[in-house]
């Protein structure tokens, strides 16, 4: 059992999301940064998408009320275990009435912490994530606080050792976001594309799980923004009128009337969710393809990480 | 207009069958995600129909993209066996017309209390789709007299059960989100309960119908 001592910001129960539920309203929801969360739960020793805690604003710490491996991922900031310094991205354990502390770095937005065997939440509909909006799903459709006890679930076979290491994912933070084409793509001048394309936008403090609002060069669609609704879904970037970009997130609505202009790849949105608000970022068109190939990639690299990891 | 198919990111497919929202083109919308559902094709994950446009979304590893995009084209240009008006369930929802928006929109359609609730309660709706919130779904068409644009300052949290108007629609908000729609009553129907088989009590092609009850 783990317990939350001391609560940051934002805290909820995240695994990989729902994976149907688009036709009646529920959107994918799950991690911001799966990968991340994919990597913790394999660290741990966990199935990929095992539940396990996201964690965002700010400081925060865990008891561990029995002995467990555990992983945590993200960078840049301080994980101390009972005072002393562990680092992210490795198997680690923790004995008895141990306390862990985090102190995130300003590097990435969302943390993520995997305890051996999963947290103990019931399933909802084919998932343990939290979708705020509705109040579904996680622990009561909530954020975590202080005084919050969640069990862990029986594991099995044995955990990777102690010490066992996964590669951060490679990323370039300052590489443009690579995004194909949207539905309404043709219904954009020219001179919006390439102002998009081209153009630095800066990540709002209006940005949460549900969308990421960009303020930078207005790309104004050519007709009216908005069309009758039809599905959207994580990464595709809707205009508004005005032309302000807004990207969605996986909490985001499954349908909307704004035209969609491009989409980010599922590759690349993972990184976009951990720039915080005051970042800039650019991107760069790609073809299917290449976006299918991003999606395989990353897809072989959990694979060989898991199979090193059993090993 | 012929079907345009378009991606939607790597993993989902946009057919578009028309532009403009009628609701010919929405049986249309709903006999083609009829015509997917049965067809199985590998790697779909999900369908959702919309007022014009019918996504799928897919497993990029799972299923050959091109090969997909082929397959719906050729549904949405073939014959699509018409569903029956029927096809859809019928849905009757009693509600109790005591929405604190009831007022204002009698005054700002210029209609008596009564006659709102009556035209209101008239139709047998159309459920168009289902978004905005798990289960809510787009009911249609409003009668014209009734059509009034978003409230400018939507309510932070709506209760569960409300039933409101916006636009040619309306709709029964399923949780106590926040909300724009004008409320004008409510039921005990929970268009959403994760605990019921199926959670979401709406499918569109269904058919609604609301009764005034005391």
């Amino acid at each position: 059992m783990i317990e939350i001592a001391r609560a940051p910001g934002f805290l909820t129960v995240q695994d990989l999301g729902w994976p149907v539920g688009r036709s009646w309203g529920l959107p994918r929801g799950g991690a911001m940064d799966p990968g991340a969360l994919a990597r913790a739960n394999l660290l741990a020793g966990n199935p990929a998408g095992a539940a396990a805690l996201e964690w965002a604003l700010g400081t925060g710490t865990v008891r561990f009320h029995h002995g467990t491996t555990f992983a945590l991922t993200g960078a840049g900031g301080e994980a101390l275990l009972d005072r002393r310094p562990v680092r992210p991205f490795m198997t680690l354990s923790a004995g008895p009435a141990t306390v862990l502390e985090l102190r995130p770095g300003a590097e990435e937005r969302f943390l993520y912490l995997a305890f051996r065997g999963g947290l103990d939440i019931p399933e909802l509909l084919g998932s343990r994530s939290t979708y705020l909006p509705a109040e579904l799903g996680g622990l009561s459709g909530r954020r975590l606080h202080a005084g919050d006890r969640i069990g862990l679930l029986t594991a099995a076979g044995r955990p990777p050792s102690d010490g066992s290491h996964a590669p951060a994912e490679r990323r370039d933070p300052d590489a443009p976001m690579r995004v194909t084409r949207g539905p309404q793509w043709d219904g954009f001048t020219d001179e919006a594309r390439r102002t998009f394309l081209g153009g630095e936008y800066t990540v709002a403090t209006a940005s949460d799980r549900m969308g990421y609002r960009l303020e930078g060069p207005a790309v104004p669609p050519r007709a009216e923004a908005s069309l009758p609704s039809e599905a959207a879904c994580p990464g595709a970037i809707q205009v508004p009128d005005g032309g302000q970009p807004i990207v969605l997130m996986p909490d985001g609505p499954t349908v909307g009337g704004y035209a969609k202009l491009a989409v980010v790849i599922a590759a690349d949105l993972p990184r976009l969710a951990q720039c915080a608000p005051g970042r800039v970022v650019r991107f760069r068109e790609v073809t299917a393809a290449e976006a299918r190939g991003a999606f395989a990639a990353e897809r072989a690299a959990l694979a060989a990480l898991e199979a090193q990891l059993a090993a | 207009m012929t079907a345009r198919v378009l991606p939607l990111g790597e993993g989902a497919w946009t057919v578009t069958l028309g532009e403009r929202l009628d609701a010919g083109l929405h049986a249309q919308v709903t006999a083609l995600a009829e015509a997917v559902r049965s067809a199985q094709l590998p790697g779909v994950l999900d369908i959702v129909p919309a007022y014009v446009a019918l996504t799928v979304f897919f497993d990029p590893l799972k299923a050959d993209a091109e090969r997909l995009r082929e397959r719906l084209a050729s549904l949405a240009a073939g014959k699509l066996p018409a569903l029956p008006p029927e096809a859809g369930r019928l849905h009757r929802i009693p509600v109790r017309y005591n929405g604190p928006d009831l007022d204002p929109v009698a005054e700002r359609t210029g209609l008596p209390r009564d006659e709102v609730i009556a035209r209101h309660a008239a139709p047998e709706y159309r459920v168009y789709l289902l978004g905005f919130s798990p289960g809510f779904a787009y009911l249609g068409d409003l009668d014209s007299a009734l059509v009034l644009p978003r409230r400018s300052a939507p309510r932070a949290r709506v209760p569960a059960g409300a039933v409101a108007i916006a636009g040619p629609q309306t709709g029964i908000y399923p949780a106590a989100t926040p909300g724009g729609w004008h409320l004008i009553g409510s039921t005990e129907v929970r268009p959403f309960d994760p605990s019921r088989e199926p959670a979401a009590l709406f499918r569109p092609g269904d058919r609604v119908r609301f009764e005034p009850v005391p």
